[in-house]
């Protein structure tokens, strides 16, 4: 690629990429020896500060897909990008914080899923914990091609070695510490990550010449895009590039219906209450209280991030106007502006991202595979000292498939940007567990069987509408697409959230009630962990 | 034209319709909900169990500004 041949790492930018490898694993194997029992490695043995995990969650998910996605994004679409860290994170995290999270610390479950078994029964909990584990599995895939496409493109390293080392160290560390060892490592992670970045962004600021020539070119730059795209007909004094809130008809995949509906108001609840890898850590809290203070933590963090993630692609735009590939922006304005030593900077910032996604991701997915699969179904009476070792098995072998996967998505078109195969992935069953979570705890008249057909009602709802948006088969039926964005993943949601609400409704008022009394775990259901 | 298509262009239509200042102000007036909702909360579900000793142990505070910096954000972009 152009940039490893006009700006190779100096001495200096190893320098600080080894500091920071060899300072991550040394914490990560430091804590792993204090790692006796299970709970220690799934939660961390209920010992995590406030302070720790919220860093750990803003830095879980800021993965390398997102410092290259969303920046890639915001090249291609503009700030509304932004909208997945605002609008679509603060005010879940919040709710969360108050409501839900101390809901589930006082049940003393380690998974969602668990918890969705005991408010309605074990089909649920397992269709939910394989949803998760898929994806989970699938991400780690991802996230591993992200970080080889990055270095490759920068630095001219081979994607397939980087794909190996970067899944290699962050197996070791995370197979030894557990979530322990994963949160404190986010902590540090995350100041790396804020700091590399900011780095680029200020430099970026002071090459373009200020924010006022920032946005004066900017400016510029929506028009040009708007005379090469006729098809825009309305508003045409407006900058979608610096908008949050665009049209239905815009030509980006972010109009303020899918951001509200399906993102704000489905997608983002469902990540933030849901989400194992996310819940996971707030669970491993010392406190309930630390457990709340973490995402409230977590929310004034968020505040920063797309300033230091999608504002470098607005960047881009104005510097690199040419590019074909918005996922290419950030690396090459990495290579265009950065010296020698901060280069070095970025990369560990980078890699701070990306190993802080990937670890939490392995941490979880060995939590579910070890608690909702091999201790629920193989061994009820295991010790937590076997499942320690069940779970780092299990890291062992998501690290392996973590790069099989990763090798075989090299060989998929590039034509789909990254972020929109990961948020793809999420909107098939994200707004069905947000209905089902969400419902089974606001009311008791929900029961089992209807959670467990609605679940797979909505799942297919949104498999079936994301088919039905696919080129060969909108052409083998003679259809029109159903949507008229592209990748309308938001809108996915929306629809597999109603079907499944309404269905588990409809299907808990015509069936009856449930044998079992699970009022306990129902908000005001007076005993149990309602306080 | 399938039944799914008219849902879809219906909804479009009426939904195109909505001008993008009332947009903002749905966006903003969730916020501000949402803060309202904070500011409202019970002491107990917002200290620590022996109660805030100090200013900052009170989590209200920590996600007013959160939804303040964010009300800001969305009235201004």
């Amino acid at each position: 690629m152009v940039f490893a041949a006009t700006s190779p790492l100096s001495a200096a930018d190893y320098f600080i990429v080894v500091v920071y490898l060899v300072g991550t694993m040394a914490l990560g194997v430091w804590i792993g020896r204090r790692i006796k029992t299970g709970s220690d490695f799934f939660l961390g043995g209920r010992r995590l500060p406030w302070w720790a995990i919220g860093m750990s969650l803003v830095a879980t998910d800021i993965g390398g897909t997102d410092m290259i996605g969303v920046g890639g994004a915001a090249y291609k679409h503009g700030l509304s990008v932004s909208n997945f860290e605002w609008i679509g994170c603060v005010p879940a995290m919040i709710i969360g914080a108050f409501i839900f999270i101390p809901f589930f610390y006082r049940t003393g479950v380690v998974t969602v899923p668990e918890f969705l078994e005991r408010r309605y029964n074990v089909s649920v909990r397992t269709v939910m914990a394989s949803c998760w584990l898929i994806f989970m599995a699938c991400n780690l895939g991802i996230m591993l091609l992200a970080s080889a496409k990055m270095m490759s493109s920068v630095f001219g390293w081979n994607a397939i070695m980087c794909v190996w080392v970067t899944a290699i160290l962050v197996g070791l560390y995370t197979c030894m510490g557990g979530l322990a060892a994963v949160v404190y490592t986010d902590m540090i992670q995350c100041t790396v990550m804020i700091v590399g970045c900011l780095c680029l962004l200020v430099i970026g600021l002071i090459k373009v010449g200020g924010i006022d020539a920032f946005n004066d070119r900017l400016a510029e730059a929506n028009q040009e895009r708007r005379a090469a795209v006729e098809a825009v007909e309305s508003d045409s004094e407006r900058n979608e590039l610096t908008s949050l809130i665009l049209p239905v008809d815009t030509p980006s995949p972010f109009p303020w219906t899918g951001i509200y509906f399906g993102l704000a108001l489905i997608l983002s609840p469902a990540y933030w209450i849901g989400n194992q890898a996310i819940v996971q850590r707030s669970l491993g809290a010392r406190s309930e209280f630390d457990a709340k203070a973490s995402y409230i933590w977590g929310a004034l963090l968020k505040n920063i991030i797309p300033l230091i993630i999608a504002v470098p692609g607005l960047l881009a735009i104005v510097l690199l106007p040419d590019l074909d590939d918005g996922d290419l922006a950030l690396p090459h304005l990495v290579g265009e502006l950065l010296p020698a030593g901060l280069r070095g900077l970025f990369v560990a910032a980078f890699l701070a991202a990306l190993m802080s996604s990937i670890d939490s991701y392995l941490n979880s997915a060995a939590t579910l595979v070890s608690n909702d699969f091999y201790k629920r179904f193989y061994d009820n009476n295991v010790t937590d000292e076997r499942l320690l070792t069940i779970g780092r098995l299990t890291t062992v072998g998501l690290v392996a498939w973590a790069i099989l996967f990763a090798l075989m998505l090299t060989r998929i078109s590039e034509s789909s940007g990254i972020y929109s195969v990961f948020q793809t992935l999420m909107a098939f069953f994200q707004g069905p567990a947000l209905a089902v979570l969400g419902i089974g705890v606001l009311w008791k008249g929900a029961t089992g069987r209807a959670a467990f057909i609605s679940l797979i009602l909505g799942i297919a709802t949104a498999i079936s509408l994301y088919a039905l948006n696919q080129g060969t088969v909108l052409e083998r039926l003679g259809w029109q697409p159903l949507f008229q964005i592209s990748d309308p993943f938001l809108y996915f949601s929306i629809w597999a959230f109603l079907v499944t609400a309404i269905s588990l409704v409809a299907i808990s008022l015509i069936g009856g009630p449930d044998s079992q009394d699970k009022s306990q775990y129902v908000f005001g259901g007076a005993k149990g962990v309602e306080q | 034209m399938t039944p799914l298509h008219w849902i879809g262009e219906s909804l479009r239509e009426v939904l195109g319709r909505v001008p993008l200042g009332i947009v903002r102000l749905l966006f903003v007036g969730t916020l501000v909900a949402l803060l309202i909702w904070v500011l409202f909360l019970p002491k107990e579900r917002t200290t620590p169990p022996g109660g805030a000793k100090r200013w900052d142990e009170n989590l209200k505070f920590g996600a007013a500004v959160a939804l303040l910096i964010q009300i800001a954000i969305y009235s201004l972009l």
